[in-house]
């Protein structure tokens, strides 16, 4: 049943007349190809302040902990959701939310989808990432979705921060596309770029930001 | 002094002769014999946006047995330089020998402006006018025939004469042949908003180098806006822009 | 959604006297024209990129069988569930029955121009499975029973009083505010709700990349995101021609589309999906659906010129550069798919009968071809479906043109490549033309040009024509 209407679409396409594969032209490469760190870290910064994404430039994973307590102070943060991802999981929110008096709670701590989604929807005021790339051309995140990146975690709150380690960064989405997609058939079950917050011009063409997904991100640039 | 064949549209010829006289008057100007081929009739347009494409062949064939022996061709109408250019060897494509005449056409077709500019390297043809004039970029020589430069070089070359920016100066004028009458109510939306930028750029003229934009933006301003005239190119030069009545 | 198709000319009419669509269409096409070139700008060879991006989907289309055979056979790898359509009642079927089989009250839905095409969620509403638009321009579109007004913001042109009264009616807006912002924030409180329950999601696709078996789909506001994450089935719903052969291919159409769609370098979120969520993952779909839909194109690929209209990519470039879109919005065009490539596409899906005016109601200025990412070349094909008319082609349902006309262009092609009848009929012509005609200009005439003289004059035709001319100049130059 299913076969015979593939089978028919299919063999219809394949007795139509014939055409020849163009060849493609060469394109010249983009600029972020030919700059050195220093400059793919101020391009990546320039992009994300164009696109009102928040970044902070911190040393090392200490002092993104301290910026974070900054943050979640002027956000009014009591409850927050985090990725167990490996940046995560090097920062030990666990015990910086007891200093705080944050509650950091992480998709794994709920019995079933249902609890967790509920909490990420309801109770979390932000929800806290690591980030697997960073592309410079223009001020994107790469998150690639497994058991330590859940999705809504980057989506539901109101207000997205991410850990970026400026290692993660990268030229072209090319390269962060190559890591991803490298292994045949070994695929993440999501991969997504994230490039600033949520945002809509659907009314009469005002643009705003956090229609659906977060309002605000905040990057915390480390390296 | 070297021979240029004229191809002068159904349009000028009938609706706007003194346009022809203009391109005549510049070219023995910058030194070229204009000659005319009295056989010649329309490029077939018409016929070919109605979906008559072999009626429109008829016409091609005879366009191209009228011009095939001519070295340069030059119209003052883009559009109709880009149907003998890119659509007669469409539909040409079935027959062989026909096809192969027409592109050997092709290349020895121009637009007035380009002709000048281009091929005879002239920007100065000793025209003057005091005041401002401003250009609408016709679809065909802009898109079809990437001709956008080479006529506003010519304006600014006019002694006296500044021209100054239209407002959307690309956006169609709402004729399109028999677009203009089948919709005519989008079509008069088209011109009026033509017409409004021209009205807002400050300019004493409008000029343009396609016939069909000529008649289409002239007799809306004729109707409704008798103080302001619009011309095209070849007349502006020719006439230091004073000849610019719309009616024959 | 009524298919209006054949309405054009009256709808045209209607909206050239709406005031509120006349505003934004001067306001906001500048404005989008403006952020495409800048977003253009910013790529090292724009027209290189254009001609690759025309390239790439000429080849797509060129391979078409062979890489929708690739595709599905990865996209199974990865656990995907394909299920294939041949046409609008097929692919719907498919979705409620399974929305039934699970029980489904109600599914939040992203985007898809290929399930307005099968008015999928009227099937769905019918079945009694409620069917909640989440982009906020459809949602809005939907609520209001209206066509999308433009293919990216479908109610971008309606005025802020219509939806605040809209959301007081239906999503239980407290507050009336005229605030975009404030009413975009109700709308973001309504439809959270929706997600946050949601069992079923269904979403459009923009690229399906044979080379992984992954789906693509690219949005700002993050709606098709939760639709994907949040319930534990998703139905993604792909028209064929929506393959692309490698991942680097669909990187270098992303670029394009969001450029040419809204002038960003990349919209917010570009969500790969490469199956069902893992076993160990906490959300995302257990099941996911990929339907692919043929309605109509595989026939239109059977013809080599037409099927050039199955390149587009939806990103709505063409639409704001139109002229004549630009004059009366996306209503008059009577379906899912409005400006030049709803001209294009219209026209083959529904056959040339149902939509006589839409490829014929244009002046080919050709700015729709020079905005095109894929090359498309819409004038060309406008002419095209115009000769089928003329010639006949009953696959494509053509409509015989009036005899009037018919025997009017034999003459007229006759005597153009006559020149002694041309210049004779000039002459009969004449005075017929000039019976009226006033200070060398004619204002009026009855019958078939009266569209033209409503507003404009035209010269009277010339006593003495260019070829009468040319004979006195010949005389003066000895």
């Amino acid at each position: 049943m299913e076969t015979s209407v593939r089978d028919e679409i299919l063999a219809k396409l394949k007795a139509a007349p014939k055409a020849e594969v163009p060849t493609r032209p060469s394109l010249p490469p983009y600029k972020t190809l030919s700059m050195d760190r220093e400059q793919l870290i101020a391009e990546f910064t320039a992009r994300l302040a164009e696109e009102a994404v928040v970044v902070h430039r911190v040393k090392d994973l200490q002092e993104a902990l301290d910026r974070l307590t900054v943050v979640a102070a002027e956000e009014g943060l009591k409850k927050v959701m985090t990725s167990t991802d490996d940046v995560i999981s090097r920062l030990d929110l666990a015990s910086w939310g007891r200093k705080n008096g944050i509650q950091v709670m992480t998709p794994r701590d709920f019995p079933d989808r249902y609890s967790y989604r509920d909490a990420v929807f309801d109770q979390a005021q932000a929800g806290i990432t690591g980030a697997d790339f960073a592309v410079a051309e223009s001020a994107t995140i790469g998150l690639i979705v497994n058991k330590d990146q859940a999705r809504l975690v980057s989506v539901a709150p109101i207000l997205h921060i991410a850990i970026v380690p400026v290692d993660r960064l990268v030229p072209v989405y090319e390269q962060a596309i190559e890591k991803v997609f490298g292994k045949k058939g070994e695929y993440p079950s999501q991969f997504v770029f994230i490039t600033g917050p949520s945002m809509t011009g659907d009314i009469q063409g005002v643009l705003f930001k956090g229609m659906h997904g977060p309002r605000k991100v905040i990057v915390i640039l480390v390296g | 002094m070297k021979d240029v064949s004229l191809f002068i549209p159904c349009t000028v010829d009938l609706f706007a002769p003194r346009i022809g006289e203009a391109v005549v008057n510049i070219l023995r100007r910058v030194g070229v014999n204009p000659i005319y081929h009295e056989e010649q009739t329309c490029c077939g347009q018409p016929a070919m946006n109605a979906g008559y494409r072999e009626e429109a062949k008829k016409v091609a064939k005879h366009f191209i047995s009228v011009f095939e022996k001519d070295e340069v061709i030059v119209s003052p109408a883009g559009s109709c330089v880009c149907m003998a250019k890119d659509h007669y060897p469409e539909i040409l494509e079935g027959e062989p020998d026909w096809l192969r005449r027409a592109e050997a056409l092709a290349p020895r077709l121009y637009e007035f402006s380009q002709y000048l500019v281009d091929v005879l390297k002239v920007e100065d043809v000793g025209a003057s006018f005091q005041g401002k004039v401003t250009y609408h970029e016709s679809c065909h020589i802009l898109r079809g025939l990437g001709v956008s430069e080479q006529p506003k070089k010519l304006i600014q070359a006019v002694k006296g004469a500044q021209l100054v920016p239209l407002d959307n100066a690309d956006s169609c004028c709402g004729f399109g042949g028999e677009f203009a009458n089948d919709f005519p109510d989008i079509s008069e939306s088209m011109v009026k908003d033509k017409v409004e930028s021209f009205l807002a750029s400050g300019a004493d003229l409008l000029v343009l180098n396609e016939p069909g934009c000529f008649l289409n933006i002239g007799g809306y301003l004729n109707r409704n806006h008798p103080g302001k005239k619009v011309m095209h190119l070849a007349s502006f030069l020719a006439t230091n822009g004073r000849e610019a009545q719309y009616g024959n | 959604m009524e298919i209006k198709t054949e309405q054009f000319t009256e709808l045209a009419k209607k909206e050239l006297k709406n005031e509120r669509s006349r505003l934004f269409l001067k306001l906001i096409p500048p404005v989008m024209k403006a952020k495409r070139e800048a977003g253009m700008g910013s790529l090292p060879d724009a027209p290189a990129a254009m001609a690759c991006g025309a390239a790439m989907r000429a080849e797509v289309l060129a391979r078409l069988p062979e890489l929708l055979e690739e595709f599905e056979k990865n996209a199974k790898a990865n656990g995907m569930k394909v299920v294939w359509a041949r046409d609008d009642k097929e692919a719907n079927e498919f979705i409620k029955n399974l929305a039934k089989e699970k029980g489904i009250k109600y599914v939040t839905k992203g985007k898809s121009m290929v399930t307005e095409e099968t008015a999928l969620n009227e099937l769905l509403e019918k079945h009694g499975i409620e069917v909640w638009e989440t982009d906020l321009g459809e949602f809005i579109a939907q609520q209001l029973h209206r066509p999308p007004f433009h293919i990216v913001g479908p109610a971008i042109n309606v005025p802020v009083e219509e939806v605040r009264d809209l959301f007081i009616e239906k999503i239980g807006l407290k507050e009336p505010t005229l605030d975009p912002v404030q009413l975009g924030y109700a709308a973001r409180l309504f439809l959270r709700d929706k997600f946050h329950h949601v069992q079923m999601g269904i979403t459009g696709v923009n690229m399906a990349v044979a080379e992984t078996g992954t789906i693509i789909n690219v949005e700002n506001e993050g709606n098709i995101r939760f639709t994907k994450s949040s319930p534990p089935v998703q139905v993604s719903v792909m028209s064929l021609e929506k393959v692309i052969p490698t991942m680097k291919d669909a990187l270098h159409m992303i670029r394009l589309l969001c450029r040419n769609c809204t002038g960003q370098r990349l919209s917010v979120y570009i969500s790969m999906d490469s199956g069902p969520k893992k076993k160990d993952e906490v959300d995302g779909p257990e099941e996911l659906y990929l339907v692919i839909v043929d309605n109509g194109r595989s026939k239109i690929y059977q013809d080599a010129k037409a099927r050039e209209a199955l390149r587009c990519i939806r990103c709505g470039a063409c639409l704001v550069a139109c002229p004549v879109w630009r004059q009366v919005g996306g209503y008059a065009y009577g379906w899912a798919y409005s400006g030049p490539m709803g001209q294009i596409l219209n026209p083959m899906l529904l056959g040339l009968d149902r939509t006589q005016e839409l490829y014929r109601a244009s002046t080919l200025c050709g700015a729709c071809k020079s905005f095109c990412p894929v090359g498309i070349d819409h004038p060309s094909l406008f002419l095209y479906y115009r000769a089928k008319d003329v010639l006949g082609d009953p696959n494509f349902k053509s409509i015989d043109r009036p005899w009037t006309e018919r025997q009017f262009f034999k003459m007229w092609s006759w005597a153009a490549s006559t020149p002694w009848a041309w210049n004779m009929g000039v002459r009969m012509a004449r005075p017929i033309m000039n019976k009226d005609a006033q200070n060398g200009v004619v204002r009026k005439a009855k019958g078939p040009f009266g569209g033209w003289f409503r507003t404009r004059d035209i010269p009277a035709m010339a006593v003495d024509t260019f070829h009468d001319r040319w004979k006195k100049i010949k005389k003066e130059r000895g």
